[in-house]
């Protein structure tokens, strides 16, 4: 496959927008670039015969889990990214040469990547045809009802961390309960229970 | 394939960002990113490969994604109502 | 079949008792969970009584181990044992609900008594010899629980550990015997063995040696000469403990094994004469030894290993349905001296020395009678319980021979001194203790009474021929042990016998009466001296076996310990070394993560360039 004028385009934007989400000071700024980022990439599924996926990644990454990060931001007022001290102050050189490294690595794997040859068409990546897989109880269909389970449990945890006093007065007891340290009765104590020593 | 190699620098980048950054929720912006790069590396081998069975994956990884960020924005709201930062290197308590 | 089934349930309900009152005993609390464990003994009790009435059962589980079915066998014989140990049981139960009234383990004592008697109906039931040796451990288990049960002081815990490890060694017989009757007929199902040993084709000193082994098994359980050491210090248990567990059933259990292999023994000169003396052993050392005791539960320990030798005996000279009929009466009159005994003590505020007791006739009227009665019984007057049965005892050892019959009636007078230095020491006499005694209430003084009538009058189902040609346990018990036919004794001779062992006993309870009153002259005090130690058989056990077995214990400590420095040194090599590596611990998350990404990349490089 060549790359042409779009594909480079698109690659160029990607990579200056992931560069953004982690050199950008205003982490508000950052989120918005990682929306952009995602909206790219959106465009890249559809392109790669995954529109079904493209919309998810819209609606649920674009949509709602950066919005979730902005609105924490907010609500912490932890705009800045200047926070603290700073213990490691060499770690950047190493992230950046370990970072390069990574990323020399994985591009010389990838390009050894030798495609099938007469690789079968998609159907577009619609529901119509990823449907079948997900529900199949050979393929996919318990893993789809344990993750749908684990998004139930994060949900609930979710609330528990952030609202412990809720809980509380719902239920009557704590979401973690503190261990109360109860002193052993002395040895004398214990043998005094039995009033009347008989055999 | 060029979105092979897109997917394998996105992934760098979001790994210097979590390396780099210092607090919590950029760090964990960064770590989105990662995960983004390996769903892209699926969606190119599904389409070299021709099986949708990655594309299914990827649908999981979004859906954990998900879940995943509900518990760690609501780890990071605890911490910093207890803490009040969101500094990950001021959390050093486990400390050989 | 119905009824069949409703076997299981018969053990059943005891370990139902055993499970709810282990689990929810603190909530079902004091006395609901005494009542309850006694009702369903109870229930047990109306249950084997009704599958018995109705011509026994069979339940066969088959598919239990490969070859070993998982048989129960309700037949005459296991019936009347049923019968005691639930009856019996019960009455204990009961009187239980009022002797451990107050005590911190109240629910904890009713789930190991109702699974003893689970484990003692296995072990009665069982047709199947692993079956049996399920119930046989498990009685030893409650056993161990139950002597332990005040384990907070320390004498108790060891008592318990002592039975635990002498009964071992009986255990170690009951598997030999296991594996060599399964090695010689290939079935361990008692009711095939029975068929087996009839038809013959076997050797028969493999089958002596079998029975030997049995052997062994009832001594431990039975606590015989050498290893009747455990039976005294059981008696740190609770009172009704000892009154069930020690004196009226478990320790019988030796007899029935016995019993119950009796195509196996009979016609064994060999056996015979071992279990005849080792009985004989038995019967007079615990009785001399009782004659000593100051402890009131010491003293009524020995006077049941004595009678446990009367049962060995009966074994021995091949009268089975008699060494059953004694334990059916032995439980009674046994089981009603323990309860007497422990109303004392429950009087008195835990008081067990007899110097400290006398004249509690004046106190406690009805208890009184209830010891009259033990007495009679125990010593063998007409015509109670313990009379009938031990007379029954006698006329078999004379058929063996005249001089087994005068060694008999040297331990029966013996046992008629014991049981009357037990009544005058508590209820005649002066009061010598400080405490203010006080009759039991009302759920004591019942199940003593019943046990009283059984006392009384159960002696009647077992008459000699010459009163009562057929009389009802004989040939009851012969449907399910076997036949074994025997020349009866001339009618006259029988008659001479009944009216010696009868003289004998009244004037050696009335010869006690009179001597245990007075002051004890000097050769009587230096045989209490040595009766009280046991005849020292604990001091030679601790010089023979305990003592070389705890040097070898120190010697194996002392090379244990050097292994263990060596460790120890390697240790604190390894311990260096991880606080070396515990620097890495910085605490930093991102330098974490720089170790994570180091790693990935050394990791996807080398699958990459390799």
């Amino acid at each position: 496959m060549s790359a042409g004028f779009w594909e480079i385009l698109a690659l160029l934007v990607l990579v200056g927008t992931g560069i953004a989400v982690v050199r950008l000071q205003n982490a508000v700024h950052a989120a918005l670039a990682l929306i952009a980022n995602f909206l790219v990439v959106a465009g890249v599924y559809v392109a790669l015969e995954a529109r079904f996926v493209a919309m998810v990644q819209i609606i649920v990454y674009a949509g709602a889990i950066v919005v979730l990060f902005l609105f924490v931001i907010m609500l912490l007022s932890a705009a800045s990214a200047n926070v603290g001290a700073d213990f490691l102050p060499r770690l950047p050189w190493v992230a950046g040469l370990g970072a390069l490294a990574l990323a020399g690595v994985l591009t010389f794997a990838v390009t050894r990547f030798q495609p099938p040859a007469g690789a079968p068409a998609l159907g577009g990546g619609l529901p119509q045809a990823l449907g079948p897989l997900l529900y199949d109880p050979e393929k996919w269909l318990y893993a789809l009802l344990v993750v749908g389970f684990l998004l139930l449990v994060a949900t609930v945890a979710a609330v528990v961390l952030i609202e412990p006093e809720r809980i509380i007065a719902a239920t009557g007891h704590p979401a973690h309960p503190r261990q109360e340290k109860k002193p052993n009765p002395p040895i004398a104590e214990q043998k005094d229970e039995r009033a009347v020593v008989k055999r | 394939m060029i979105w092979l190699v897109a997917s394998a620098l996105l992934f760098s980048i979001g790994a210097y960002g979590a390396l780099t950054r210092r607090t919590a929720i950029l760090v964990f912006l960064s770590i989105e990113l990662m995960l983004n790069a390996a769903a892209l590396s699926l969606i190119s081998f599904s389409k070299l490969s021709g099986s949708l069975d990655a594309q299914v994956v990827v649908l999981f990884i979004i859906a954990i994604a998900a879940a995943e960020v509900a518990v760690g924005l609501g780890l990071i709201v605890a911490i910093f109502r207890r803490r009040e930062t969101t500094s990950v290197d001021e959390l050093r308590q486990l400390r050989g | 079949m119905l009824e069949n089934l409703l076997l299981p349930l018969v053990i059943g309900l005891p370990l139902l008792g055993f499970a709810v009152l282990g689990l929810f005993g603190r909530r079902i609390g004091e006395p609901a969970a005494g009542w309850l464990a006694s009702l369903l003994v109870l229930g047990s009790f109306c249950l084997g009584l009704v599958l018995l009435l109705q011509g026994g059962a069979r339940w066969t589980l088959a598919e239990w181990l490969p070859g070993i079915p998982f048989s129960l066998n309700l037949d005459n014989l296991s019936g009347v044992m049923l019968m005691v140990v639930t009856g019996v049981g019960f009455l204990i139960h009961v009187w239980a609900i009022g002797y451990m009234h107050g005590d911190p383990g109240y629910s904890r004592f009713f789930s190991y008594f109702n699974l003893f008697i689970a484990a003692m109906l296995v072990l009665i039931l069982g047709d199947s010899l692993p079956v049996v040796f399920i119930g046989w451990e498990g009685v030893g288990l409650a056993s161990y629980l139950l002597i332990g049960f005040w384990y907070h002081e320390r004498v108790n815990a060891d008592s318990a550990r002592k039975a635990f490890i002498v009964n071992r060694i009986g255990d170690l017989g009951f598997l030999l015997a296991m594996g060599l009757l399964w090695s010689m007929f290939g079935t361990l199902s008692i009711s095939e063995l029975v068929d087996k040993v009839e038809a013959g084709g076997y050797s028969f000193t493999t089958l002596t040696l079998a029975g030997f082994f049995l052997l062994i098994g009832a001594i431990g359980k039975s606590a015989q000469v050498p290893l009747m050491v455990w039976l005294p210090d059981a008696m740190a248990g609770p009172t009704p403990v000892s009154a069930l567990i020690h004196a009226a059933t478990m320790v019988t259990a030796g007899v029935y094994l016995l019993v119950r292999h009796a195509f196996i023994l009979h016609g064994d000169g060999f056996l015979a004469g071992l279990i005849v003396a080792i009985g004989l052993l038995t019967a007079y050392y615990g009785a001399l030894c009782s004659l000593g005791q100051w402890d009131i539960k010491r003293i009524v320990a020995y006077t049941t290993l004595s009678q446990l030798g009367f049962m060995f005996v009966a074994v021995g000279v091949g009268a089975y349905w008699v060494a059953i009929f004694h334990i059916v009466t032995h439980a009674f009159f046994k089981a009603l001296m323990f309860m007497t005994s422990g109303s004392v003590i429950h009087a008195l505020g835990g008081e067990q020395d007899v110097r400290q007791m006398g004249g509690m006739r004046k106190y406690l009227p009805a208890t009184h009678l209830h010891g009259l009665v033990a007495t009679f019984a125990s010593g063998g007057l007409v015509p109670l319980a313990g009379f009938w049965s031990k007379d029954a005892i006698l006329a078999y050892a004379f058929e063996f021979g005249p001089w087994l019959w005068v060694l008999m009636l040297g331990a029966s007078v013996l046992a008629a001194l014991y049981s009357i230095r037990w009544y005058v020491l508590v209820f005649w006499g002066e009061y010598r203790g400080k405490a203010h005694p006080h009759e039991s209430p009302a759920v004591m003084l019942w199940p003593n009474h019943i046990l009283m009538g059984g006392a009384l009058g159960v002696g009647f189902i077992g008459l000699p021929y010459v009163i009562d040609y057929k009389n009802f346990i004989e040939p009851y018990l012969t449907k399910a042990i076997g036949d074994f036919p025997h020349e009866k004794l001339p009618v006259l001779t029988e008659w001479v016998l009944i009216a010696i062992s009868a003289v004998v006993a009244v004037a050696a309870l009335w010869w006690g009466f009179r001597f245990f009153q007075q002051k004890m002259p000097a050769w009587y005090e230096r045989f209490q001296a040595a009766a009280l130690q046991g005849f020292y058989a604990d001091a030679l056990y601790n010089t023979l076996l305990v003592n070389p077995a705890k040097g070898l214990a120190e010697l194996l400590f002392g090379g244990d310990k050097g292994l263990l420095s060596g460790f120890a040194g390697l240790g604190s090599l390894m311990g260096g070394l991880g606080s070396l590596l515990a620097r890495l611990e910085t605490g930093a998350l991102r330098f974490y993560l720089a170790g994570l990404l180091l790693a990935l990349v050394l990791l996807l490089g080398w699958g990459v360039l390799r």
